[in-house]
């Protein structure tokens, strides 16, 4: 019995993958995106995950979160075995249950309002259309949106609309919250924004929070920088973060 | 409000095309319905707005006119039998040729009399009324001075959708077969778009020599002391008549009449072509903006699918989307024939949308709008969230 809602204690493991290889078919001959590669990552810690793109680094989280099936290697993650045996239907469950999603892009429905885009996400979970609202309406102010609640995307900046996307991904409480280049759109002091609410989901919520980027500078607020390279996973430092840290380029 | 019903509403524009499809495609074939319809009603105008409560004709006569619907004089009294009866008169009518009257110098060439408007002669079909005040012959939207004037020898009444065809207007003599009649009355909401008719009295039609004098006359027009029994009369006569006659009741007749013209093979050929360009027009469009719509928004389509959104639940979406569409398009159908048949009304061109036929067009529409929605599921495909990362 250890299907609780709660998650993990700080420090468990969330995910642990091991001998990952995806291969794309280029031509004639096939390239090896990920070679082998193990990875893990805790609950509590943000983990980034670094390097030059077309490294495997956005092929690795694919194949962590059931999106991209690897052709070789399990991934193990809280308390399913082996992901990719199950049906494609339970993976999208298990991502709706545990996992959120964090693009470059940020892909909202332009007809929506910042409210509405989170609960359309929390009624496809179950909730009832007053309990999506009232945690839509939480996760919102949680990221500094109150005031615009009613906001369609075109009347938000950017930064704002990277801020309702996150609040999509954190409103259904995931255990695993997966960011792909989250600031790369974003300026300074937004992107400063943005890093410090995955920094939140992962100290406050306990969240195992696997950031993808290649800005070094976003390194201070890591737990944990994973450097991969032609999909070979070259370098694994833990580090103690500085949430004070900042992004601003000026001064 | 639905992620759906929201999205079509906000990205209105984007659906513009399939929502216009659609309403073409209603208008399409409501308005022709509509057309021939309007053209029964042109034939069945005399007899839904006829005093007469019971109509008795041939056995398998449905119409008042052009088919054998005339009865062998004697049934008139063999009516009258039936207790609640009232008054019982047959039918008359005829047919011949019209001509306006107009002065036209006789010398000049015969295009030149034409562009100074010679006169033209035109077949018109005749019917009568009995000039008796209350008399069951006379439509209950005649005036008291309508059938007056109508009482005066030799005068006739055309309709004012056929002044223009027929040359005439209020107050002109003309010929009818020869003899001089003067147009007296204007009618108003009997078109005829097949062929014109006038109107005279029974009088004049025996002076101008085609009453009925033989032992055959037209359909009996029964009036009876209590219309509202009509049915119970009207069965009471077919048993009486022992298979000899039919009478029918004043809807019943309308209604067969209406859809005696629907059994015709060129009217069927006509709206079933109709209808079928109307459904490849209307998915061809619709399907494909559709696509190009869901294809605008496949990023969002795929991000919700990351966050474990299932490809069911995105189905749903897309079929609900496309029923909205459907609705919307209907309503912009019935709007547009509607339009169509008021400017058609002020030219005297009678479209009828009966209710049958706006839930018909309508259920077909939004079907039309679900099969595109199902055709284009396929895009769906593409919401691959891993096109997401980069």
């Amino acid at each position: 019995m250890m299907t609780t809602k709660s998650h993990g204690k700080h420090g468990d493991f969330a995910i642990e993958a091991k001998g990952l290889v995806k291969r794309f078919k280029s031509g004639k001959a096939y390239v090896e995106v990920l070679k082998k590669v193990d990875f893990d990552a805790r609950h509590g810690d943000l983990t980034m995950v670094m390097g030059p793109s077309g490294s495997g680094k956005s092929t690795l989280i694919a194949a962590l979160s059931g999106l991209l099936r690897p052709e070789e290697g399990r991934v193990d993650t809280l308390d399913v075995d082996d992901l990719w045996k199950l049906s494609s239907g339970k993976i999208d469950k298990f991502r709706l249950d545990h996992c959120g999603f964090i693009f470059q892009g940020f892909n909202l429905f332009p007809a929506l309002t910042a409210l509405q885009q989170v609960e359309t996400v929390l009624k496809f979970q179950g909730l009832t259309p007053a309990a999506a609202k009232k945690r839509a309406t939480l996760a919102l102010e949680e990221v500094g949106l109150k005031p615009r609640l009613h906001q369609r995307p075109s009347a938000l900046s950017g930064g704002e609309k990277q801020r309702v996307a996150i609040a999509r991904a954190l409103a259904k409480d995931p255990q695993i919250l997966f960011a792909d280049e989250p600031t790369s759109a974003l300026d300074g002091e937004n992107g400063q924004i943005v890093i410090r609410l995955l920094r939140r989901a992962a100290s406050e919520h306990g969240a195992a929070v696997i950031c993808v980027t290649h800005d070094p500078r976003l390194e201070e607020w890591a737990d944990r920088v994973i450097k991969i390279e032609d999909g070979i996973i070259i370098d694994d430092q833990r580090r103690t973060p500085n949430p004070n840290a900042t992004l601003a380029s000026h001064h | 409000m639905s992620l759906a019903l929201s999205t079509l509403l906000y990205e209105w524009r984007r659906y513009m095309a399939a929502v216009m499809a659609l309403a073409l495609s209603g208008l399409l074939v409501l308005g022709m319905a509509g057309v021939f319809i309007g053209i029964g009603k042109g034939f069945t105008a005399t007899i839904e707005r006829s005093s007469a409560d019971i109509i008795i004709m041939q056995p398998g006569a449905k119409s008042l006119i052009g088919g054998p619907a005339g009865v062998p004089r004697r049934f008139i009294p063999l009516a009258y039998n039936h207790p609640e009866v009232v008054e019982v008169q047959p039918l008359d009518g005829a047919g011949g040729s019209f001509q306006s009257v107009r002065n036209v110098d006789p010398t000049k060439s015969v295009a030149e009399r034409a562009r100074a408007g010679a006169p033209k002669q035109n077949f018109v079909q005749t019917s009568i009324i009995d000039t008796r005040p209350g008399s069951v012959t006379i439509p209950t939207d005649y005036s008291p001075e309508l059938v007056e004037a109508l009482r005066q020898p030799y005068t006739v009444a055309i309709d004012e959708t056929a002044m223009r065809s027929l040359g005439v207007k209020l107050g002109d003599k003309a010929l009818y077969n020869g003899q001089t009649v003067t147009v007296a009355a204007i009618l108003r909401g009997y078109p005829n778009m097949m062929q014109q008719s006038i109107v005279m009295s029974r009088d004049t039609l025996r002076m101008v020599g085609q009453a009925d004098t033989g032992p055959r006359v037209g359909p009996l027009m029964v009036k009876l002391s209590d219309p509202t029994r009509a049915e119970v009369v009207a069965e009471q006569l077919n048993q009486q008549g022992d298979g000899q006659w039919k009478a029918w009741t004043r809807q019943d007749l309308a209604d067969a009449n209406q859809s005696a013209m629907f059994e015709q093979g060129p009217l069927i050929i006509i709206l079933g072509g109709v209808t079928v360009v109307g459904i490849i027009i209307g998915v061809a469009i619709t399907w494909q903006t559709l696509r190009g719509a869901i294809m605008a928004n496949i990023k969002e389509f795929a991000s919700l699918r990351a966050l474990g959104v299932g490809m069911a639940s995105l189905r749903r979406i897309v079929v609900e989307l496309s029923f909205w569409v459907g609705v919307v398009g209907v309503a912009a159908a019935i709007g547009l024939t509607w339009l169509v048949a008021v400017f058609a009304g002020t030219q005297g061109v009678l479209i009828a949308l009966q209710p049958q036929a706006l839930i018909a067009v309508g259920g077909g529409l939004i079907s039309i709008a679900m099969i595109s929605g199902l055709l284009s599921l396929g895009v769906l495909k593409n919401s691959q969230p891993a096109d997401l990362l980069r």
